[in-house]
């Protein structure tokens, strides 16, 4: 199924019924009919986009500038969601199955809360990738983020279980609070990477002065890493043959929570 | 209105969150003056004193003079009309006004921030991530033997906080004052709040995260790096003594401001201050405070709570409030041009907000309740002076400490209150919208 | 809608008035209950249905400062319990402490019309009444704390009896409170001033006092009945959660000697057992002592599985819970008059204190002879949310479910109490005591509880259902002051609820007593100080006791 945006909106479109999940089975008309809340109104997905179905295994493409558009492939469970353009805010969001990828860029709370499927953009992510909301302690619980781009502040903020992968740069505070699961940031890392960190790793492919509270152990080869980055070469990431093999800086912390959380930071020439 | 002067014992000053209720005014209602505000500090003076009765007039419709009725239906068509209306301000007025203003945000599916996003914001949401341990403004007075203030130049911007409340003050378990206490100041500059300080640590701009992380190390016994004085600033002596102090003290309290709020970590740096004081609880009682700035913010955070859930940044469009700084929060709401009509009570956004929200400003119907005008009020489509608190309108404020207080105002004005015109604009909201107010005063 | 309604063909459970499942007409004109009205009066067919007067809360957290911080700590919680703006009613959140609006709708959903705020510090009453104002349908009041008061500690040191009266007198007035509270009497002093300690037993000295909790307790028992406030002394003992707490509460009833007392959440101060230890249940000791004392009465505080929220005047006990939870914690003193602490928590089955405390509750309700006198309550939401009451009723009505539960349940907590062995359920006439009659009888509310002439008109009608749990989550019809608010179970209006306070004599001259006291010590005015009568909007003064 193919859905088209036709106008764009002029306040934000929140879209959670735009999901391989709640379109399977829907005719052209029946899925135009499907309700999208244009700021306080609530509309017709048709009024915006112009479907050309029917859904075949478990595929939605949907093309267009939706950087306005919310809250696409919320909760979704299967099938795959294919975005042609830049998105908006919470892409995937409490998703727990499926994949979704995306040519351009995406916007803030990418993959908040999700737990289980995988999410991949092209371009560049905002802030709170695979993220808590506030108040809350626990970000993804489960699945795969892989930006080819950038990133921004609070990646994998509560993560507790799952992988965050960053082609490009990361914002600062990093794995804030993380719980467990790996964060992996190829390009720079922000400042104050792992705050407050309990379990888990954070990878990065350039050198960065860490929180007094972050020990240093040593410089290895992880062997895990290796793994992890032949995967992410796999999924179409840029990896350098230097970090497959290289040498890494052994961080642990935080010192302040059971200081049984790694960052490892590349130690090699580039 | 009454003959001659006037005066008014323990009148309220609202112009910062110290909000000091002991102020003596002296009025002339038929000038519409204050000739006397006795106790209040150069701010407070200032603001009682040059009060004047603006020669605008009460409503502007496009720039034009209109009647009351004419400038709320019209404000009410902007609100009823508009897909996403937003609603902000409101650190500048009474908690009546504010519940008025949630009242309308709710009738109209519209989203409602006030100008905590933009100061003590990310305070709000350290405060979820890890609580707070904190104390009314007298109980500081009592029993605080060690003072410290972070990020904050309480002589300038709160000038009797020190006086009244934290510093110099005699209480139960304080009977010789400033002696009695032990004053810190964390700043990146010396400010004439340093210079009476018995400690002050100079801390390098930028690096109040490290520094705080630092701390909360040393509380809990572990060691810290020496290098910590070449990325602070503060040398390792320094801290290992502030942490002995502060583990044996008697009443400890950290206030923070701005200089901690709006640098580089924001919630973090706040959240960081929040849980080395909660950590500090094991060894002694220990509270925090942020030094708020507005008249009645903390107000409007209590009273959006209390009503939706949710202290500021709340969106109503499904109906019902849902909360997202970033998402929902006025700057970012415009910077991003996501709304398409604003209504801005007590507030400038169009002076104070970035170059892209200000374009947006521009770009959309405009209303706006102000007692005087600002570079916002001169873009509104729809202008209401109204009657400043605590001068003229009645009402309730809450003190940076939570604490309720009932204004005290010298004189009436000419001009409605907030209260009244937002009242009257809800009732217009909900005769356009053919919606029932239900049999309550909400 | 008119103001003369007849209900007719319901089943009437009203207890105060010896009705116990009759079908008889109730008659409502303008508000309150009447004996006839014309012929053409509207009439509400209840067929199939019970009619009971409007529920009473007797003790909860649903208002003020504490409550509200409560709220701002917890976005998490409320967005996944959303209350949408309808034709009659605001919008606002759930989640286990709800916005405003939120907790008057969803009492009123329940059939409860009336409910009181446990513990507000004279300082924090304006907020807590500006909170009221946005708290729809109920009636409401709130309890005042001083029993950590400086100002009236010393001149109780100083033995100045009838100041200290005159005093408790004004601070009622100026607070415009319902009645007095203690909380862990003594204990915030040791707390602020010394360390963070407490005081654990009654008559120990109060740090910077030359005082013991045991003169505290007496002197506020005392007023309150030589004042004849129409509820007494609201008390929450000393040591509250801690093994062996119960020889405290013990102590603390017989403190009274024969005066009127009320003990809240009794579940949380029935604890056996080595302080430090593992409880056990001596809820049977405590509840043969009520049925034996009849100058006593108390709530239960029962405890519900799933989340809830410490909210309490108690700070060090949250501050203890806390350290084994790790998770997010608010302290916050007010000067001179109390300490809060606050802390998210949920009650597990598995876990064995949870599952004794769940039980124990349970006994207390069971075991006591005289259900006037120890009526229903979570401490909502310490507890456990008041959305659980209809749960709860049926525990208490149905003993297959119960024991059902109670076999789900940490075995090794139940083997330590008598529940399995109760056969006891109560009848619908006993759950309209304990939710209704009983705690408006223990309030002195001659015009609540109960569907006699001259009552308020609030009436709650139930469909009659087998799974109790279904009948009280719902109520078919409410009306509050004769005004229908639930149609059908449909919201059909609204209405703002009024507050309930007192106003005791007292010699003015008590203020200059006490003014020196306000100018050295607090950080506002004195005369800034009283509460404001127009924050009252629409209130009810509740007379003294003859």
């Amino acid at each position: 199924m193919k859905l088209r945006l036709h106008t764009q909106p002029e306040v934000p479109l929140e879209a959670e019924t735009i999901s391989p999940d709640q379109l399977a089975g829907k005719s052209e008309a029946e899925a135009s009919a499907l309700p999208l809340y244009h700021g306080k109104e609530q509309v017709a997905l048709g009024d915006f986009f112009t479907v050309t179905g029917p859904m075949r295994n478990g595929a939605v493409e949907v093309e267009g500038d939706l950087s306005r558009v919310k809250l696409l492939g919320h909760a979704m469970s299967s099938g795959r969601l294919h975005i042609r353009g830049n998105v908006g805010a919470h892409l995937g969001a409490e998703m727990s199955g499926g994949e979704i990828a995306v040519d351009g860029d995406a916007g803030d709370w990418l993959g908040r809360e999700m737990s289980g499927g995988r999410i991949t953009v092209k371009g560049n992510a905002g802030h709170m990738v695979g993220g808590a909301v506030r108040g809350s302690a626990v970000g993804i619980q489960g699945g795969e983020i892989i930006v080819h781009g950038n990133a921004g502040n609070e990646i994998g903020h509560g993560m507790r279980r799952g992988l965050i992968a960053i082609g490009g740069d990361a914002g600062d505070f990093a794995g804030v609070n993380m719980k467990a699961g790996t964060v992996i940031v190829l390009g720079h890392l922000g400042i104050r990477p792992g705050a407050g960190m309990k379990r888990g790793s954070i990878v990065s492919g350039r050198n960065t002065e860490l929180l007094p509270t972050f020990s240093y152990d040593c410089v290895y080869q992880p062997t895990f890493l290796r793994y992890y980055l032949f995967y992410l070469r796999r999924l179409g990431l840029a990896v350098e043959n230097d970090y497959l093999s290289g040498p890494y800086q052994r961080w642990s912390g935080d010192g302040l929570e059971m200081n049984r959380g790694e960052i490892l930071l590349y130690a090699g020439p580039h | 209105m009454s003959e001659g002067l006037t005066t008014v014992k323990n009148a309220i000053c609202t112009f910062c969150g110290c909000v000091c209720d002991d102020i003596e005014l002296t009025a002339d209602p038929q000038l519409g003056k204050i000739t006397k505000a006795g106790n209040a500090c150069q701010l407070g003076r200032a603001w009682f004193l040059e009060h004047r009765h603006e020669d605008r007039p009460t409503a502007l419709i496009d720039g034009r003079e209109a009647t009351l009725e004419e400038a709320v239906d019209r404000a009410a068509q902007i609100l009823v009309d508009a897909r996403f209306p937003l609603i902000y301000g409101l650190s500048d007025t009474t908690c009546e006004a504010q519940r008025e203003a949630v009242a309308i945000a709710d009738y109209i599916n519209g989203n409602l921030d006030t100008t905590s996003s933009v100061c003590h914001g990310p305070t709000g949401m350290a405060f979820q991530g890890v609580g707070e341990s904190t104390a009314s403004l007298g109980e500081i007075k009592n029993r605080a033997d060690f003072v410290l203030y972070w990020g904050g130049n309480p002589m300038e911007a709160h000038p009797r906080h020190f006086t009244r409340y934290s510093v110099n003050p005699k209480g139960w378990h304080i009977p010789n004052g400033a002696e009695d206490r032990t004053l810190v100041l964390v700043d990146v500059r010396p400010t004439q709040s340093t210079h009476g300080a018995d400690i002050f640590l100079k801390v390098n701009p930028g690096s109040d995260f490290e520094l705080l992380w630092a701390l909360r190390s040393l509380v809990k016994g572990r060691r810290v790096d020496a290098s910590i004085e070449t990325r602070t600033g503060v040398p390792l002596s320094t801290l290992t003594d502030l942490v002995e102090r502060m583990k044996s003290c008697q009443f400890g309290v950290m206030f923070f401001g701005m200089g901690l709020t709006m640098t580089r970590g924001r919630h973090f740096n706040i959240g960081a201050l929040l849980a080395l004081v909660t950590d500090l609880n094991q060894y002694t009682h220990f509270v925090a405070m942020p030094a708020r700035g507005h008249g009645n913010v903390t107000g409007a955070d209590n009273v959006v709570a209390w009503q939706t859930g949710y202290p500021f940044g709340v969106n109503f469009n499904r109906g019902y409030p849902r909360f997202n700084p970033g998402e929902f929060t006025a700057s970012d709401i415009l910077a991003r041009g996501d709304a398409d009509a604003l209504c801005v009570i007590a507030s400038d956004p169009a002076s104070n907000f970035s170059r892209k929200a200000i374009e947006h400003i521009r770009k959309i119907p405009l209303i706006t309740l102000d007692p005087k005008p600002t570079v916002t009020t001169s873009l509104a489509t729809v202008a209401f002076t109204t009657a400043p608190y605590g001068i003229n309108a009645p009402g309730t404020v809450y003190r940076m400490d939570n604490v309720a207080l009932n204004l005290r105002p010298a004189f009436e004005s000419h001009f409605p209150g907030d209260e009244q015109v937002l009242r009257a604009i809800k009732n217009r909201v909900l005769e356009l919208g053919g919606l029932s107010p239900g049999g309550a005063p909400h | 809608m008119a103001s003369a309604i007849r209900i007719v063909n319901g089943k009437v459970y009203d207890p105060s008035n010896n009705i116990d499942g009759v079908v008889k007409d109730i008659c409502i004109l303008d508000g309150k209950i009447v004996d006839k009205v014309p012929a053409d009066s509207t009439t509400l067919d209840a067929r199939g249905m019970v009619v009971m007067p409007g529920g009473v809360d007797i003790h909860c957290h649903i208002a003020g400062h504490k409550v509200n911080l409560a709220r701002k700590l917890m976005p998490e919680d409320h967005r996944r319990d959303v209350a949408p703006r309808d034709k009659a009613r605001r919008s606002g959140t759930g989640g286990i402490v709800p916005s405003t609006f939120t907790t008057g709708y969803r009492y009123a959903t329940l059939g409860y019309t009336t409910a009181m705020e446990a513990a507000v510090p004279p300082m924090g009453a304006r907020h807590t009444l500006e909170e009221f104002h946005d708290t729809p349908v109920i009636d409401k009041g709130f309890y005042v704390l001083l029993a950590n008061n400086v100002c009236l500690n010393q001149l109780l040191e100083q033995k100045r009896m009838e100041e200290f009266r005159q005093a408790v007198a004004w601070w009622l007035n100026a607070s415009k409170a319902y009645a007095i509270k203690m909380v862990n009497p003594g204990g915030d002093e040791p707390w602020k001033g010394r360390k963070n300690s407490n005081v654990t037993n009654l008559d120990e000295k109060i740090s910077g006092f030359e005082l013991t909790p045991r003169q505290i307790i007496k002197a506020l028992i005392d007023a309150s009945n030589d004042l004849g406030l129409p509820h007494p002394a609201h008390i929450h003992c000393n040591n509250l959660g801690h093994s062996g707490n119960y020889l405290t509460t013990l102590d603390t009833m017989k403190t009274a000697e024969g005066r009127r007392v009320h003990i809240t959440h009794i579940q949380f101060h029935s604890y056996g057992g080595e302080r430090g230890k593992n409880p056990i249940s001596k809820a049977p000791e405590i509840a043969a002592f009520i049925n034996d004392n009849p100058n006593v009465s108390a709530d239960v505080g029962q405890v519900m599985f799933g989340t809830a929220a410490l909210m309490t005047g108690d700070a060090p006990l949250t501050w203890l819970l806390r350290n084994m939870t790790k998770s997010k914690w608010i302290n916050a003193d007010t000067e001179c008059e109390s300490g809060c602490g606050i802390l998210p928590f949920s009650y597990q089955e598995h876990i064995y204190t949870h599952a004794l405390q769940w039980a124990m509750g349970l006994e207390l309700f069971l075991l006591s002879k005289d259900p006037w006198r120890m009526v229903l309550s979570t401490d909502h939401p310490n507890g456990g949310s008041f959305m659980n009451y209809p749960k709860l009723i049926k525990l208490l009505m149905d003993k297959a479910y119960r024991d059902e539960t109670a076999r789900a349940v940490n075995q090794k907590a139940i083997a330590k109490t008598t529940l399995l062995d109760i056969e006891r359920e109560m009848t619908l006439q006993e759950i309209a005591i304990i939710t209704r009659a009983g705690p408006a009888k223990l309030l002195g509310l001659k015009h609540k509880g109960h569907l006699g002439v001259g009552a308020d008109a609030d009436i709650t009608i139930y469909d009659e259902l087998d799974d109790r749990e279904a009948m009280f989550n719902a109520a078919r019809y409410v009306m509050k002051g004769g005004q229908l608010i639930i149609d059908n179970h449909e919201f059909s209006s609204d209405c703002e609820g009024r507050i309930l306070h007192v106003s005791p004599e007292y010699d003015a001259g008590i203020e200059e007593k006490l003014r020196p006291f306000f100018e050295d010590y607090y950080s506002i005015q004195f005369d800034n100080y009283p509460v404001h009568p127009r924050y009252l909007h629409d209130d009810v003064r509740v007379p003294n006791l003859a």
